[in-house]
């Protein structure tokens, strides 16, 4: 069998001599030598090497620099050969290599043949490679390595670099392992005893933490990142957002195990679908977690551009690992994809409601019960004596209400102004227009106001000073904002509506209202039934309930489509060609039954021919397991990324992903968990650290630093104060005073009671301009854009919150009265085993004991116990704070902080 | 000055020197412990390692065991450290730097249309009025610079310090504008110069941050923290918030009951048992990690030393009106010098409280603007004087600016006429002043029109601000980058030029 390998091996690079292959030879000579100047974005000489048509078509010179078949008569053969440095290419660079002119001659002789990047088609099946049966032995002789394909594929490469793999971990420590990827904590102990005593299987232990509820609550502080997901808005402001529904949808998605593919077409596009469920619309708020600038002076049209901007680049980050950013100023530099084809992209996501505006509308709405049965009557109502297309306008403007103009909108003001560039605010004389409306043949005006003046009369009229008077009211003092049902004489045809105001009795410069939105709805049918009066004032009642709500996305009506242009230069002001919605040539085919919404563009995103939707999230699924993607670059899968380490493992795990799993994300999880490449002992020597550092190879088991998150939550679980009270809005732990500093914003840091102060990190608010300390230390982001990676910092910051946190001190307080009683050297073995989930050797057991004597000695000898030792509500004996002393030290071990 | 740059030279030569004995250190123990001279804990690593040989060759580097050990920058640089004063909310420069006799005599007329059509303005709505410096100003020093009498201590370094006098923006909002100066995109997630700063050189001084930042004015700036923040860069470079109440950093200091002593113990035990593991994986992680709790230890100590004000000779203390115990723009300016001396990279003030829309007294140009210049006046004049005297000017930059700056017309918010004197945001020009080694003292680069609303010869964008900073500090910020999601990035984006016109 080696001995085929070998030969098969032979004929394959023998092969290779002859035949030049573009994607692995040629492309890489043309993206580190020519692609900066003769790129997507500079073309010097006319000459571009991104896309095959640039590359073979004539350039400034009036002839093509590269004519298949013949090197000697190509421009850029003889350009690499020139010796007058003016002429010689890579200009002002090193001459290439022999080796790398020798291929490209080849390879123009050959025929130049434009191949495919790796990333942009996927194989429709891979061979797992074959492996004899000594292959399964490790590094010490064992013969358990293989237990999955996987194993295959990561032994094969392991044979080719003459490298073994470790021996299995050890059983404590592959369930400390396990469970902390899977649940986001250790292992509670019965499981754990259980399966190191051999009572369980692994797999079945598997098993067992893929159905905890703690699995969804970990796997969702990872989407949460590339959802960009944070209870505030952003800039300046940054004031609170009812966000948290949407975070609780993620957890329970995760939970159920919904699977990928309609937990992308849900966020992307739920409101798309058919007679959507409410948590279908809650899902959509994956894309409202963009920000939103409520900050004076800013013009609400250029943040609803950035939200929108930021849907697209995000959209491509988290599902094709491509960043679309490059191509929103000039085509990509490096990747095949066009300036044009970004706003075709964003024209997906140019046609939802959100504009921008302080109430972050449109928003679900969640009446509570009572409220909810005048919402059904009125629901029933309308169904029974209206059109379905009737029934369905009203089920949605009681549940999102929409649609609806923003009152922003309104242009060319005379005595008035839009109050601080939001509400529509006229003075006496006053007018304004707000332009192409569709009133619906409405009977009747919605309109959302306050006011702090009595008397103003408001007319409307149809298009212009002198058009049809549509309506006249007055309007008095409101107590806050409400929203009034107002006569009004609607068209069928869009029309403009000119507004003014007179009011005699204010001074000049005086705003008479300030108004938010206006709707038309056609009229509620049944008007001759008995009853209708009620349904009718029931309807607006329940338009000025106060209720729960959450920023949902909601599509534009056809009438109020707004059409998507090229920006010059990524300058959103500088508009140009408009385009169609549409997704880039180099990916997988558009199918012409798709709606050429966000709905369709989910289903390209998860067609089985997207090259990229499966191999990404095996990439980061493999990444948040082992610490390192199969692509290193786990933000992009394109020219400028890494070559995966197993590209052949990609492909299998991506196409068994699609195919034989159907999108189910436990099933993939729990393929990487049984490899023996999982389970390998993470021992590392400076042998294999110098053959391969970064473990490339994955010749060891990962051993990282736990997140940010982690560290929270196993310090409060090994201490016994962790609470399971899952879902609901942020809570607010400890943290110190004065942290929250925000201009303009009265909201503050409220100390959460009771268990809510230890509960799990992912129900921690977060604040954008000012998250939880701890968390940013620990390298958490502020989840102001998508987070698709954190870095993983070392630093003495760190430190000093596991040493000097309360919350770290209350955790060793806690830990140290499990630790307690007349033996100390059992009780300091018993707290360090159930922090560490390892027996603790003589040499950890004699530092630990001196560091308990020392304390003792401490404050056994004075006063230096003090009255508020580690801020702690109880006060401690001095043999607890000892104890207390080494629990927190334990907190602190390198081994407690990692996962081995 | 020829003595400055053999001096520079020699310096250099020195880190470079220092820089490799260390990796040769480092390599010969794999600790990384010796390097740093700490010796406080730890009696030597012979026995700590004994893969000693294979290890030297792993190429882990000391960046890889400490991400702040310091590094030489790429071309021979200017200054080691930064000191940048920013003036949230937008200072008038109409009040304090650029002077308009012009617009003065155009007071109170309706600004013509030609000069506002098309532009956009954060409140002013319709046909404003042009509004007169509210301020006097005269030329003082030898070179003869302008500057109003809202500042009468700074005028007497106005020879210290080079002026840009038609900064540009294109943003005119306060967060995107502050974010925009700090980050070089005025969309969150890029890292601030502050981060790009000490990512490149690293840190002088291993017991304290290399990248501090102190807030004044009683609010933080519009943008909030990512004006500091490291995006993505590693977040060991973004800024550490140093507070004036309460821990100067967060956690720094030790509970209630623990003495130095028994901290001691405790990293000691902590970092006996890490040693243990490390015997046991060899993952270089813990090898970083040890080092992390020594520097943590001595950064309890040096942190609050540092960050004491109160034993700073009296003299001292009233150059720069400090008033201990408070949070001020003055105690700020104060530590900037303690922290710039002790060896901190960069440090970043805010001053919060200068967006004089004339709103009310306290936002008026010819009232809180006022005050607001008194409270900057004499501690920005006596940290540069303080520097000097102590020969740490010559390598310290030292920043002044907003994020954008304020219209020659009157604010009319909402159309509407208003009881105080304001001026709206101005992106279009603006000043800055930089100061330090490098800087070609007494210069004035750009000019604005009559009335002070665009510049005219000069102009220089955000990005030609941080080339130059850049610059000063020996980066070319067309080279230096970091890879992120495929691609390079750079603080300058894909523009900036360095402003040789104000360099010595």
């Amino acid at each position: 069998m080696a001995f085929l390998m070998v030969f098969l091996g032979c004929l394959q690079s023998c092969g290779e001599t002859d035949r030049v292959d573009f994607s692995t030879q040629i492309k890489p000579i043309l993206n580190n030598k020519c692609i900066t100047c003769h790129g997507g974005v500079k073309k010097n000489g006319g000459f571009s090497l991104l896309f095959e048509k640039d590359a073979l078509a004539e350039n400034e010179s009036g002839k093509p620099a590269i004519i298949p078949g013949n090197a000697s008569g190509s421009e850029l053969i003889s350009r690499i050969h020139e010796t007058d440095p003016e002429l010689r290419m890579p200009y002002e660079k090193p001459p290439l290599s022999e080796e790398e002119i020798d291929l490209l001659t080849r390879w123009i002789d050959q025929g130049a043949e434009w191949g495919q990047h790796w990333a942009y088609s996927l194989p429709e099946k891979v061979e797992i490679p074959a492996i004899s049966q000594e292959a399964g032995f490790t590094a010490d002789g064992t013969s358990n390595f293989v237990q999955n394909e996987i194993d295959n594929f990561v032994f094969a490469r392991l044979e080719s670099e003459a490298l073994h793999p470790n021996p299995p971990a050890e059983k404590n420590i592959i369930a400390r392992r396990l469970a902390l990827d899977l649940t986001g904590l250790p292992p509670d102990q019965k499981l754990f005893t259980a399966f190191t005593d051999g009572d369980l299987t692994y797999e079945t232990m598997v098993d067992t933490l893929l159905a905890r509820k703690d699995y969804g609550e970990k796997w969702a502080s990872w989407w949460l990142d590339l959802a960009r997901y944070a209870d505030t808005k952003g800039y300046e402001k940054d004031m609170g957002r009812n966000m948290w529904r949407y975070r609780d949808w993620v957890i329970s998605a995760f939970n159920e195990n919904m699977p990928y593919d309609r937990f992308t077409t849900e966020q992307l596009a739920g409101d798309l679908l058919p007679d959507p469920t409410t948590d279908q619309l809650i899902a959509t708020a994956f894309h409202r977690n963009t920000m939103n600038n409520d900050e004076g002076g800013t013009e609400d049209e250029e943040f609803r551009v950035a939200s929108v901007i930021d849907r697209v680049n995000t959209t491509f980050s988290v599902w094709q690992s491509t960043t679309m950013e490059c191509v929103q100023c000039h085509s990509h530099p490096y990747d095949p994809f066009t300036h044009e084809e970004y706003f075709k992209a964003m024209a997906f996501f140019n046609n939802s409601r959100d504009e921008d505006t302080p109430d972050e509308s449109p928003n679900i709405r969640f009446y509570d019960e009572e409220q909810q049965q005048d919402v059904d009557r009125v629901n029933a109502w309308v169904k029974k004596y209206g059109s379905a297309e009737v029934a369905a306008l009203y089920d949605d403007f009681l549940t999102f209400n929409e649609p609806k103009y923003l009152a922003h909108n309104a242009v060319d003001f005379t005595n008035g102004e839009l109050a601080d560039t939001k509400y529509l605010a006229l003075w006496d004389d006053g007018s304004c227009t707000l332009k192409n409306v569709n009133t619906s043949g409405a009977g009747f005006m919605y309109m959302n106001y306050r006011s702090d003046i009595d008397g103003t009369q408001v007319t409307i009229r149809k298009n212009n000073s002198e058009g049809e008077i549509l309506t006249r009211f007055i309007t008095n003092k409101t107590e806050g904002n409400t929203i009034r049902k107002i006569p009004f004489k609607g068209t069928d045809t869009n029309i403009d509506l000119y507004f003014e105001t007179n009011n005699d009795n204010i001074k000049k410069q005086v705003s008479t209202s300030y108004i938010t939105w206006f709707a038309f709805l056609k009229d509620i049918p049944g008007k001759s039934r008995p009853g209708y009066q009620g349904i009718t004032e029931t309807f607006l009642k329940l338009l000025n309930e106060h209720t729960p709500v959450l920023p949902i996305m909601v599509e534009n009506h056809s009438y109020m489509a707004r059409a998507t242009q090229v920006f010059d230069r990524g300058n959103w002001l500088m508009k140009t060609d408009s385009v169609e919605p549409g997704v880039p040539k180099t990916l997988n085919d558009w199918e012409s039954g798709w709606e050429g919404n966000r709905l369709g563009l989910s289903k390209w995103i998860v067609s089985k021919k997207n090259p990229l939707t499966a191999r990404t999230f095996v990439n980061r699924v493999w990444h948040q397991l082992f610490g390192r993607g199969i692509v290193a670059s786990i933000e992009d899968m394109g020219t400028q990324s890494d070559p995966p380490s197993h590209p052949e493992l990609l492909d299998w795990l991506s196409l068994r992903f699609m195919n034989e799993h159907d999108w189910d994300m436990k099933a993939l999880i729990k393929d990487i968990v049984m490899s023996g490449t999982y389970r390998q002992s993470s021992k590392n020597s400076p042998e294999l650290y110098q053959i391969d550092p970064n473990n490339e190879l994955f010749a060891r088991g990962p051993r990282r630093r736990l997140s940010a998150e982690q560290i929270r939550d196993q310090a409060l679980a090994v201490s016994g104060l962790l609470s399971d009270k899952m879902y609901g809005p942020g809570v607010m732990p400890p943290q110190p005073d004065g942290v929250w500093q925000s201009v303009y914003s009265n909201e503050s840091w409220v100390e959460s009671e009771g268990e809510d102060r230890y509960r799990r990190a992912v129900y921690t608010y977060l604040k954008r301009t000012s998250p939880y300390p701890s968390f940013v230390t620990f390298d958490a982001g502020s989840r102001e854009v998508c987070t698709i990676r954190r870095t993983v910092t070392n630093t003495p910051l760190q430190a000093l919150v596991t040493l000097n946190d309360p919350v770290y001190l209350e955790a060793s307080y806690n830990l140290a009265k499990f630790m307690y009683g007349p033996d100390v050297e059992k009780g300091i073995s018993k707290g360090y085993e159930k922090a560490t989930y390892s027996k603790i050797t003589p040499e950890k057991l004699e530092a630990l004991k001196e560091l308990y004597e020392e304390s003792l000695l401490e404050f056994d000898n004075g006063e230096s116990l003090g009255s508020n030792f580690f801020t702690l509500a109880e006060q401690p004996t001095p043999q607890q704070a000892a104890l207390t002393v080494v629990a927190n030290a334990i907190m602190n071990l390198d081994e407690f902080l990692s996962k081995a | 000055m020829k003595d400055k740059i053999q001096r520079l030279i020699q310096e250099r030569i020195i880190r470079e020197t220092e820089a490799k004995t260390r990796r040769h250190f480092i390599k010969q123990c794999a600790t990384g412990m010796g390097g740093l001279a700490l010796g406080s804990i730890f009696a030597g690593c012979n026995d700590f390692l004994k893969d000693e040989k294979s290890f030297k060759q792993s190429g882990f580097s000391d960046r890889d065991l400490n991400p702040l050990a310091t590094l030489a920058p790429p071309f021979g640089p200017k200054v080691k450290n930064v000191i940048y004063l920013h003036m949230a909310g937008a200072p008038s420069q109409l009040e304090m730097f650029d002077y308009k006799p012009e617009l003065q005599k155009l007071n109170n007329q309706e600004c013509p249309q030609s000069l506002i059509e098309g532009k956009k303005f954060a409140f002013i709505r319709g046909t404003p009025k042009l509004l007169g410096p509210q301020a006097n100003f005269k030329q003082e020093g030898e070179s003869g610079n302008w500057v109003s009498d809202n500042l009468p201590h700074f005028k007497t370094v106005i020879d210290e310090v080079a002026f840009l006098k038609a900064v540009h923006t294109d943003q005119f909002n306060h967060g995107p504008a502050q974010l925009f100066m700090h980050t070089g995109s005025p969309r969150l997630g890029r890292p601030s110069i502050g981060a790009w700063v000490t990512y490149g050189l690293g840190s002088e001084n291993q017991n304290l941050p290399g990248f501090v930042v102190l807030t004044s004015g009683g609010k933080a700036p519009s943008a909030g923290k990512s004006v500091w923040g490291s995006g993505f860069l590693p977040s060991v470079y973004q800024g550490v918030q140093c507070r004036s109440k309460g821990d100067p950093v967060l956690y720094i200091d030790d509970p209630d009951g623990i003495s130095r002593n028994l901290k001691k113990s405790t990293i000691d035990a902590i970092n006996k048992i890490n040693k243990e593991e490390y015997a046991r994986y060899a993952d270089p992680e813990i090898l970083a990690r040890i080092n992390q709790y020594e520097m943590a230890y001595r950064m309890q100590i040096a942190v609050p030393d540092v960050m004491n004000i109160n034993d700073e000779p009296e003299n001292i203390k009233q150059m720069y009106g400090v008033e201990p115990g408070k949070e001020s723009f003055a105690n700020n300016c104060l530590l900037a010098r303690k922290l710039v001396e002790d060896g901190v990279r960069f440090v970043q003030l805010f001053d919060w409280g200068w967006d004089s829309h004339g709103t009310g007294r306290d936002t008026a140009v010819d009232i809180g603007l006022r005050n607001k210049c008194r409270e900057i006046d004499r501690p920005m004049t006596a940290l540069l004087l303080d520097l000097k005297q102590r020969g740490l000017l010559d390598e310290t930059l030292v920043v002044w600016g907003g994020e954008f700056g304020r219209t020659p017309m009157q604010e009319n918010r909402e159309g509407k006429e208003m009881g105080f004197k304001g001026r709206d945001h101005h992106g279009d020009a603006f000043t800055m002043w930089m100061a330090g080694g490098g800087i070609n003292k007494g210069a004035v680069h750009g000019q604005t029109d009559e009335i002070g609303f665009s510049g005219v010869e000069g102009r220089v964008s955000v990005h030609d601000v941080h080339a130059t900073i850049l610059h000063l500090l020996g980066f070319d910020h067309e080279q230096f980058t970091f890879n992120f999601q495929g691609r390079p990035f750079r603080l300058t984006d894909v523009e900036g030029e360095v402003i040789r016109e104000i360099l010595a």
